[in-house]
Parts: C-alpha cells; sequence; structure tokens
C-alpha cells in the first residue's frame, strides 16, 4: 500500500502546523519566569499547554498514520465548494483592509457587491439592491439609531 | 416562602417594559435562527454578544437566552418540513416530525412540538428555580483549590463536546487555554503573546474568537454549500396546526419523560440538549406500545425529543449560574457575557444580584408563553424566512460580525482577528476539530490559571493542596471519571471485537 497516497494529507499538515504552534507556546513560556517564590510563574501554564498541544498533535497524526496502516478506511476530507469559500474569505479581508481608507458603509458595500455578483452569480442589479439596501440598513441602524462607533471613511460615513 | 417572594421580585424585573421587549426580541430572534438551518443559536448568541454588552446585565442575560431556547422552539420547523434540523438538538425530530410531514400531518406535527416545547419549557424553568440555589449555597463552601477542581471538572466537559476524535477536541481545548494567557500577566505584569501588539495587552477578546469560529466560520461553510431543499407545505390556519386528542393522549408520557430527561442532562455540563433528545427519544420506543412504528411519523416521537431538548435549557442553566461550568457552546458565550459585564457566574451570583438570576426565571416563564403565542399561530409565516436567499443572509451575517467586533473597542485589528478566526474555524469544520472546546479553554482558562497560582501561593508552593481538601479530591474524582470513562468505553469495544473475531 502507497501509505503516502491512502494518507489524509490535511489531517498531517493540522496536526505539523499544531506541533509549529506548541513549539513557539513553549519557546516563548521559556523565557519568562516559571516557578517564584509564592506558586508558578508567568511561564508556567503556557508552558504546559505547549506540551501539551505538541503531544496531543503528534499522537493525532500518530493515530491517523496507525488508522491507514491497519487498512482501515480513511475518510477523505471533501474540499469541494472551498474556491467559493477561499474567495468569499478573501472578500472579507479586503473589505477589512478597506475599512479605515473607505469606511464600513462602502468597504461593506463593495463586499455585498462581490459576493452576491461573484460568489452567488446573482446579477448586478441583484447585488446593487442587496448591497445598497443591506449597508443603507445597517448604517441607520447601529450608526444613526443605536450610536455605534462605526468606521468612517473620507465622506463621514 | 421564601423562593416565591424571589420569584415575585423576579417577575416585578421581568415585567418592565423593556426586559419585556428584550425577552420578545430573544425569543422571536431565537425562534428565525432555530428555523434557519446552518445558524445555530451560539453563533447568534455571539454576534448579539456586543450588543448585549453595552446593555444592563439583566436585559441582556434575558434578551441572549430568549435567543437560546427560542431557537429550541424554531428547530423543529425545518426538521419537520425539510428534513434539515434547524440546530443539532432537532435532528431526532427529523426521524418522526418528517415522516408525519410525509404523510400529510405537518400541521399536527408543528403544532405538537409546539405544545410539548411549551410544557417542558416551563417545567425547566421551575425545576431550575428549585435546583438552583442549594447547588448555589453549597458551592459558597469553594475556595482556591476547589475552583480549581471545578475548573479541571468544567474543561473535563471536552469529552461530552468531543466530536468524532477526543484528541482533536483536547487539541482544540488546549489552543483555547493558551488563548486565553495572551496578554498581561495579573500576577506579575508581564507580557505575553502580545507581540508588541498594544491591542492585544488585554488579551484576546471571547466576542472575536466565538463570532470568528462560529458565525464567519458558519457563514463561510454555508458559501461552500450550494444544496437546496424541497420544502412541504404548512398548513394554514390555527385549527390545521393543532394536533387532535389522540395526539396530546399518545404523547402524555411524552411530555414528561422529555422534560425529565432533558432538565437532568443539561444540568450535567457538556451533555447537552442533542444528547437530551436522543435520550428521551430512546426512552420513549423503549416504553412505547409501538415501538416498531418509531420512526414512521409517530406523534410521541416528535415531542419526547422536543420536549427534552426544551427542558434542557432550564437545566444547562443551573451550573452555569451556580458554579460558572458552561455546558454547551452557548452558555460559554452566556458566560463570556456574565464575565464582560464584570459579573462572575458562581455560588455568589444568586446572592449578590438576584434581580439577574430571578430577572431570568421569571422571564423564561414570560418568554414560554411569547414562544407558543408565536410558534402555534406564525409557523406559515415563520416558514416564509426559509425563502430568504443565502445571497441575502450571509453578506448580512458577515456586515454584522464586523460591526460586532469593531463596536466593542472600536479596533481594528478586532476585525482582522475576527476574519482570521472565521478561516480558522471554517477549517476546524473541514478537518473535525470542534470549535466548542476552543471556546470552553478560553473562557475556562484564565480561571483556572488565577485558581492554580492563588491556590499554590496559599499554600507557599506545596501543590498537595490541589487535592487534599475533600471537596476538591471528591471534584477531582469526578473529573477523572470523565475523562477516564470513554477509554473504558473503547477497552469494552475493543474487547467484544476481539471476542467476535475469535468466536
Amino acid at each position: 500500500m502507497n501509505l503516502w497516497k491512502a494518507v489524509n494529507k490535511s489531517e498531517l499538515v493540522a496536526a505539523g502546523l499544531l506541533v509549529a504552534l506548541g513549539i513557539l507556546i513553549v519557546t516563548h513560556a521559556n523565557s519568562w519566569v516559571y516557578l517564584t517564590t509564592a506558586g508558578p510563574g508567568p511561564g508556567f501554564f503556557p508552558f504546559w499547554t505547549g506540551i501539551a498541544i505538541i503531544v496531543l498533535a503528534i499522537l493525532t497524526a500518530g493515530k491517523h498514520l496507525l488508522e491507514v496502516l491497519r487498512r482501515q478506511r480513511v475518510e477523505q476530507i471533501k474540499w469541494t465548494g472551498n474556491g467559493r469559500v477561499l474567495l468569499g474569505w478573501f472578500a472579507l479581508a479586503v473589505s477589512i483592509a478597506l475599512l479605515k481608507p473607505a469606511g464600513f458603509v462602502v468597504s461593506y458595500l463593495l463586499l455585498t457587491l462581490f459576493l452576491v455578483k461573484v460568489i452567488y452569480g446573482r446579477s448586478f442589479v441583484s447585488a446593487l439592491s442587496v448591497g445598497v439596501g443591506s449597508a443603507a440598513g445597517f448604517w441607520l441602524l447601529f450608526a444613526k439609531f443605536l450610536q455605534v462607533q462605526l468606521p468612517a471613511g473620507p465622506w463621514g460615513f | 416562602m421564601e423562593m416565591l417572594t424571589n420569584l415575585m421580585q423576579g417577575f416585578a424585573v421581568a415585567l418592565e417594559p423593556m426586559n419585556l421587549l428584550w425577552c420578545f426580541i430573544g425569543v422571536f430572534l431565537g425562534t428565525i435562527v432555530g428555523i434557519l438551518p446552518g445558524l445555530g443559536p451560539s453563533a447568534t448568541v455571539a454576534l448579539l454578544l456586543p450588543l448585549a454588552t453595552q446593555m444592563n446585565p439583566t436585559a441582556g442575560i434575558i434578551m441572549m437566552s430568549g435567543i437560546y431556547y427560542g431557537a429550541k422552539y424554531g428547530g423543529s420547523t425545518t426538521s419537520i418540513l425539510l428534513n434539515v434540523p434547524g440546530e443539532s438538538a432537532s435532528v431526532v425530530t427529523c426521524l418522526d416530525g418528517f415522516e408525519m410531514a410525509r404523510n400529510g400531518r405537518a400541521g399536527p406535527a408543528l403544532g405538537i412540538a409546539a405544545i410539548a416545547s411549551f410544557i417542558a419549557g416551563t417545567i425547566g424553568v421551575v425545576l431550575l428555580m428549585l435546583v438552583a440555589p442549594p447547588v448555589a449555597e453549597f458551592a459558597l463552601r469553594f475556595g482556591p483549590p476547589e475552583y480549581f477542581a471545578l475548573m479541571a471538572f468544567g474543561l473535563s466537559m471536552v469529552v461530552l463536546l468531543a466530536g468524532k476524535s477526543m484528541l482533536k477536541a483536547l487539541l482544540s481545548m488546549f489552543v483555547g487555554l493558551w488563548l486565553a494567557t495572551v496578554g498581561i500577566d495579573m500576577f506579575t505584569d508581564t507580557e505575553r503573546y502580545t507581540f508588541d501588539q498594544i491591542e492585544l495587552f488585554d488579551g484576546v477578546q471571547f466576542v472575536v474568537v466565538a463570532i470568528g469560529t462560529f458565525a464567519i466560520g458558519e457563514v463561510l461553510a454555508n458559501l461552500g454549500n450550494n444544496d437546496k431543499q424541497q420544502m412541504f407545505k404548512v398548513p394554514k390556519g390555527l385549527r390545521n396546526l393543532m394536533p387532535n386528542w389522540q395526539d396530546i393522549k399518545d404523547s402524555r408520557f411524552a411530555f414528561l419523560n422529555g422534560s425529565l430527561v432533558g432538565f437532568f442532562v443539561g444540568v450535567l455540563p457538556g451533555a447537552g440538549s442533542t444528547i437530551a433528545s436522543f435520550v428521551s427519544y430512546g426512552i420513549e420506543k423503549a416504553v412505547s406500545k409501538r415501538p416498531e412504528k418509531f420512526g414512521t411519523g409517530v406523534v410521541e416521537g416528535v415531542a419526547a425529543p422536543e420536549a427534552a431538548n426544551n427542558s434542557e435549557t432550564g437545566g444547562a442553566l443551573v451550573p452555569l449560574m451556580t458554579l460558572g461550568i458552561p455546558g454547551s457552546a452557548t452558555t460559554a458565550i452566556l458566560l463570556a457575557a456574565f464575565i464582560l459585564w464584570g459579573l462572575r457566574p458562581g455560588p455568589l451570583l444568586i446572592q449578590d444580584h438576584p434581580e439577574i438570576f430571578w430577572g431570568l426565571v421569571a422571564s423564561m416563564y414570560i418568554g414560554n408563553i411569547m414562544l407558543l403565542i408565536l410558534n402555534l399561530p406564525l409557523v406559515p409565516a415563520f416558514a416564509q424566512i426559509l425563502k430568504l436567499p443565502g445571497y441575502v443572509l450571509y453578506p448580512m451575517i458577515m456586515g454584522i460580525s464586523i460591526i460586532g467586533v469593531y463596536s466593542v473597542d472600536q479596533r481594528l485589528l478586532d476585525t482582522w482577528l475576527v476574519a482570521f478566526f472565521g478561516l480558522l474555524g471554517y477549517l476546524m469544520r473541514k478537518v473535525d476539530y470542534p470549535a466548542a472546546p476552543l471556546i470552553l479553554g478560553l473562557v475556562l482558562g484564565d480561571l483556572m490559571e488565577n485558581a492554580v497560582r492563588q491556590s499554590l501561593m496559599m499554600s507557599q508552593g506545596d501543590i498537595s493542596i490541589l487535592y487534599t481538601r475533600p471537596l476538591a479530591l471528591v471534584i477531582l474524582v469526578m473529573t477523572a471519571a470523565v475523562l477516564i470513562g470513554p477509554l473504558f468505553r473503547q477497552v469494552a469495544a475493543w474487547r467484544t471485537k476481539v471476542a467476535d473475531q475469535e468466536a
């Protein structure tokens, strides 16, 4: 059996990232006091948390490999629709980057236009009506009615 | 007598016009959230956390709890009409509810679900009122070592929050525990994992992680899923929604069974309404005179799980309000709300803030009546919400999420963090890492670290203080039992498998 083909690579990547996180946690924790005369120092709790993450991540990867070696059926993760998800997330990230220079209303309007037009494949008119309607609704409800401070662009909203 | 006086004072609080309004908003939103598949109560409570923390704690907890138990009512609608559970606790309702709809009895199925929810929800509140104060009084004996043991017990509930893999649930919890250490250490003023970002000195906010992993994670998961379902028609008119006398007679034991099972399963932190609904369905089937009919559309198969998942709310509030232990993702977010208000759920909460506890109890009586009124005649109207297209709903959830996290401290870093945790939440779903233990670890981590350090200060570094005090020892033994339990089950399953192979 080709072990590399049979394993679920996502499982191993996740475990690898968690081991890396654990190492980062432990490395930082080592630079702080572990024990003081009055009890545990600031490094005590994170140190053991990091160790636990490393051990558990290795065990998770090991358990997965054992399952593969026993020729048990290993469920492969379906990444269908993943492109839409990444595009959606990227659009969210861009709209967050635009919050400061363009304000909430414009950045959210652009996010909605992109999601409705590109991700959901609706017409531009639908995208525009959903975007303008919800952006205006949020602005009126939160900024005007509830007095919630939202990031404002050069045009004041 | 004292209890009645307290309850009357609770009603005085709950009947204040603004609190009534927040209760209505909570149960109304809860019903909608329950109806919408994919958007659970935990995501909604997380979304509204920033708004709730701007309110006074009593009004805030009345609204957020309204969402919590309101979603249980609404969850049955999609189970019955679409065979898609609106939230996880309604999975069992699909079994007989959808079959009833296929048999042309969608109306009585929706009706019996609402009636069972009302009866059990009310019984759950009565039991909450009777059980919570004595539990809180008992917990007043707790010192830091007992709190450490209690936090360990709370964290052990990860066993019950775990999905397919215990190791993954534990990893998720430890990442939450690590996140709780980010910020300035209160004992020594040491900066931990702040990476020189001033915004991180106060730590990572619960709101950001909860909204990110639950709400944004859910939206991203829905962006990748384009399935469409066929819905059965909802009968119009109250008369067509009412179950007949035989239905009520067939369901009478299911009402009681579901109410009691739901409450006591709910008291066990971590067990949750999904387990409660499965257990009550199992009991109902076991004692039924017609067990072979279950799954073909029997009315008690709808009444029992619906009663259980509603009564469970009252039970779940017992450990939250009296011990500060959240037993589910939603109660973990409610705990976060209490902490953001500067309150500490625990034995002193009922004593120091009776208006919050008794106001909530009274509001739950009122909320249950509101829900019955909303759910019986308005089910056809609510069912129209299912026609709200994803391209309208999901961008709006993203917008509310951004507003939600930004409004807490007006920090742009929080909006970046919510995007990061959103992606993390989505990836966790894909690789089967449950998000609820992450929240559990984040919420309890700080309290646990403080309890350990205070205990060791008391004993001048002697670690035996953590396990030699009788009460702490008992709780630690219980913790060990909860953690070791699944191992025994695995060993038993393995032995059975070996025995079968040898035979």
